[in-house]
């Protein structure tokens, strides 16, 4: 049976993040090299069709930072998540370059392992991190994301059935339309749902061992919303969801099956639904240790691991913005 | 000079006064309160758009605190507009708006490749578009090229260097080997679908795709809807305004799209349609339209309504694909024939920005 293949988020940062960081820098931070939480989002895989090759082109699998990554509550669109970040801003290149980032990932993975195992809420499955230097005389900001995803020893697998339409595999269209109405009322990063006697329920994972009492194992699904748009790939979120189900719920999950959420609309008449069903499982293991971690984004030009430049002067920087103007 | 100009239209914008009077069908403006109203309806029927609230003290307060301006995010743009290179065949698709009366070519809007994606045959299309013009050997970015935008080192845009290749940033041995779990970056496969990052590996360099933040604000001044964008490459990284330029039908670009300072934050600059013209044109498709649904209702209520859906399509005369015939239901089912109602305003005003930005999907209304 193959290995699952996640695929990894990749960060995109709206301009708007780094006219609040350099705002936040001279007037909140200053000197500060602290570590502060802020706010990310992502929402469900999209894909476009092209009208003229008619191929279907997946958008990315987007974790999104904006203006209102430093506020406290910002606002979010239909199906989409929110999720947190540990942010550092360094004041100069070589602290950037010379920081730990191996003690800095640590750190994180470390908390969200403590998550789940001591508080086993998912809240911080998906947490970031962030490090920056910005160089604001020239409107250029270094950053590097890492998204820390526990490596499941052995690998998870799909089923020989492999990653099916969810609405082949799932009965007829009834149960996903009572969950779109349900994730669109509450837009959840991860859900359960079972069906008894043809009624779908939909409800958090926190509540696995309530929900799922007495419904058999082909009536239980592990549900999440899903940012990869690509067939045979769902995304980041779902590794670390299983490593929490697997530690939390050893007896019940070396088999999970999974749905990659990923309907942002109720399809039109005779349009399929985009969202993905599979089998994954998993082989004998020690659930209960911590697992090793990886996930400092890759450059997505060389594929390297390496931090990555946005260079905002042509919108930014008054005198070329004068010269534009004509 | 830019700055003062700048500051010279925030001024008149302070002092002009708030359209008070709805005329949308005599002059082609609207009111704040129409203009919410129509945002309502875009946002409940394509949820794809959400108000925005904005920075609070850049906050216009003849609209609501939470209905400062509408977003869009992640538009994807396939091609650039500069790639919809003429061919003798285009000409045809190319669909001159011209509502000309005696005032001339001042009033003439060209919809470029109206038809092409009906009328091109997929497989044997796949031949001619296969350069995508570089920044520099395009006619329009060469243009933009002389227009300046040199900084300080003598490097014009077109030649910034590479920034990302800083052979000192990578880390090594951070981690250690691959992992088999995380998916290969490259996937090029036929058939199935493309991730965007992969797509020029995928195509030989027949695609990149862009993605764009629309934002629609209103502008008091002008009392029209005023378009923004702000653009991503494929790897995420926020395009020039140079690159911006290549989404743009060559016969708008450095006319009536310019850089300029996003209205509800204090620093943003983002490209913009110059408003300058929106309510002329609008007026005339309003028109044009309007004709079309108020003849459609005197139908409907002749026929009660027996054939509605087919000539609903006809309606939307300047629409692609005729987009959007659940909206139009409602006015038929009322008693009065008050012709188009100012709710589609911004489903319209997507239409005419779409002919401006060719390649930008931002006319989600036509994808249902």
């Amino acid at each position: 049976m193959p290995v699952v293949q996640f695929a990894p988020f990749a960060s995109l940062v709206q301009p708007g993040f780094w006219h609040e960081l350099t705002r936040m820098k001279i007037d909140v931070l200053r000197l500060s090299e602290d570590a502060i939480t802020v706010n990310g989002s992502y929402s469900v895989g999209r894909s476009i069709r092209d009208r003229e090759t008619g191929h279907d082109i997946a958008l990315g699998c987007n974790l999104t930072v904006g203006e209102d990554a430093y506020q406290k509550a910002p606002q979010l669109s239909p199906m989409s998540v929110h999720t947190t970040g540990i942010f550092k801003n360094f004041n100069t290149i070589e602290d950037f370059k010379a920081a730990d980032k191996a003690a800095l990932i640590n750190d994180v993975v470390s908390k969200i392992w403590d998550s789940i195992i001591t508080t086993k809420d998912t809240s911080l499955l998906t947490q970031f991190l962030l490090i920056t230097f910005a160089d604001l005389k020239k409107y250029q900001y270094f950053y590097w994301f890492a998204f820390p995803a526990f490596v499941s020893k052995p690998a998870w697998q799909i089923s020989e059935n492999g990653w099916k339409q969810a609405d082949e595999e799932i009965q007829g269209h009834f149960q996903l339309e009572s969950i779109y109405d349900s994730l669109l009322k509450t837009t959840r990063s991860f859900f359960l749902v079972k069906e008894i006697g043809g009624i779908t329920e939909v409800g958090s994972i926190e509540q696995y061992e309530e929900f799922f009492a007495g419904v058999a194992p082909e009536n239980r699904v592990i549900g999440f919303l899903d940012p990869s748009a690509l067939p045979e790939n769902p995304g980041w979120p779902l590794r670390n969801l299983l490593t929490f189900l697997r530690a939390v719920y050893p007896s019940q999950t070396s088999s999970v099956r999974v749905l990659c959420w990923r309907d942002s609309e109720r399809p039109t008449a005779g349009k399929p639904w985009r969202s993905r069903f599979g089998v994954v499982s998993i082989g004998e293991g020690d659930p209960t240790t911590k697992p090793s971690a990886i996930g400092w984004e890759r450059h997505p030009t060389t594929n390297k691991l390496s931090a990555r430049v946005a260079d905002l002067a042509p919108m930014m920087d008054p005198k070329r913005l004068a010269d534009q103007a004509v | 000079m830019h700055a003062i100009q700048q500051q010279y239209w925030a001024v008149r914008d302070y002092l002009s006064p708030v359209l008070k009077e709805s005329k949308f069908k005599e002059h082609g403006r609207i009111t704040p309160e129409e203009f919410v109203a129509a945002g309502d309806f875009l946002s409940y029927k394509f949820p794809v758009w959400t108000w925005e609230k904005g920075d609070a003290s850049k906050a216009r307060d003849y609209l609501p605190a939470e209905k400062q301006y509408l977003v869009t995010r992640g538009v994807p743009c396939l091609r650039r507009a500069t790639s919809l290179a003429y061919t003798d065949a285009d000409e045809d698709a190319e669909r001159l708006l011209s509502f000309g009366d005696s005032s001339g070519t001042a009033d003439e809007w060209v919809e470029t490749h109206a038809g092409r994606g009906a009328t091109v045959d997929s497989a044997a299309n796949l031949g001619e578009i296969d350069d995508i013009p570089d920044l520099d050997g395009d006619g329009l970015a060469s243009a933009m090229a002389d227009v300046s935008i040199v900084s300080e080192t003598g490097a014009t845009v077109g030649e910034t260097p590479d920034l990302d290749d800083i052979p000192d940033m990578e880390e090594e041995g951070l981690e250690d080997g691959e992992d088999e779990a995380t998916m290969a970056p490259v996937v090029p496969k036929a058939g199935g679908v493309i991730d965007a990052s992969q797509i020029g590996v995928a195509n030989g360099n027949l695609l990149q795709v862009r993605t764009y933040d629309v934002m629609i604000t209103y502008d008091k001044y002008y009392q029209t809807p005023r378009i923004w964008l702000l653009g991503y490459d494929e790897n995420r990284t926020p395009l020039t305004p140079s690159q911006i330029f290549q989404d743009i039908s060559a016969d708008h670009a450095l006319k009536t799209v310019t850089i300029e300072a996003f209205p509800h934050s204090s620093t943003l600059q983002a490209a913009s349609v110059h408003p300058c013209k929106h309510a002329s044109v609008m007026k005339k498709v309003i028109e044009r339209m309007n004709a079309g649904v108020v003849e459609e209702q005197l139908a409907a209520r002749k026929n009660s309504g027996k054939h509605q859906d087919k000539d609903g399509k006809k309606k939307w005369g300047f629409g692609r694909k005729g987009a959007k015939e659940e909206g139009v239901k409602s006015p038929v089912e009322e008693e009065e024939v008050e012709g188009m109602r100012v709710d589609f305003y911004l489903v319209v005003f997507l239409k005419f920005i779409a002919s401006i930005v060719p390649t930008i999907e931002v006319d989600s209304t036509t994808a249902f």
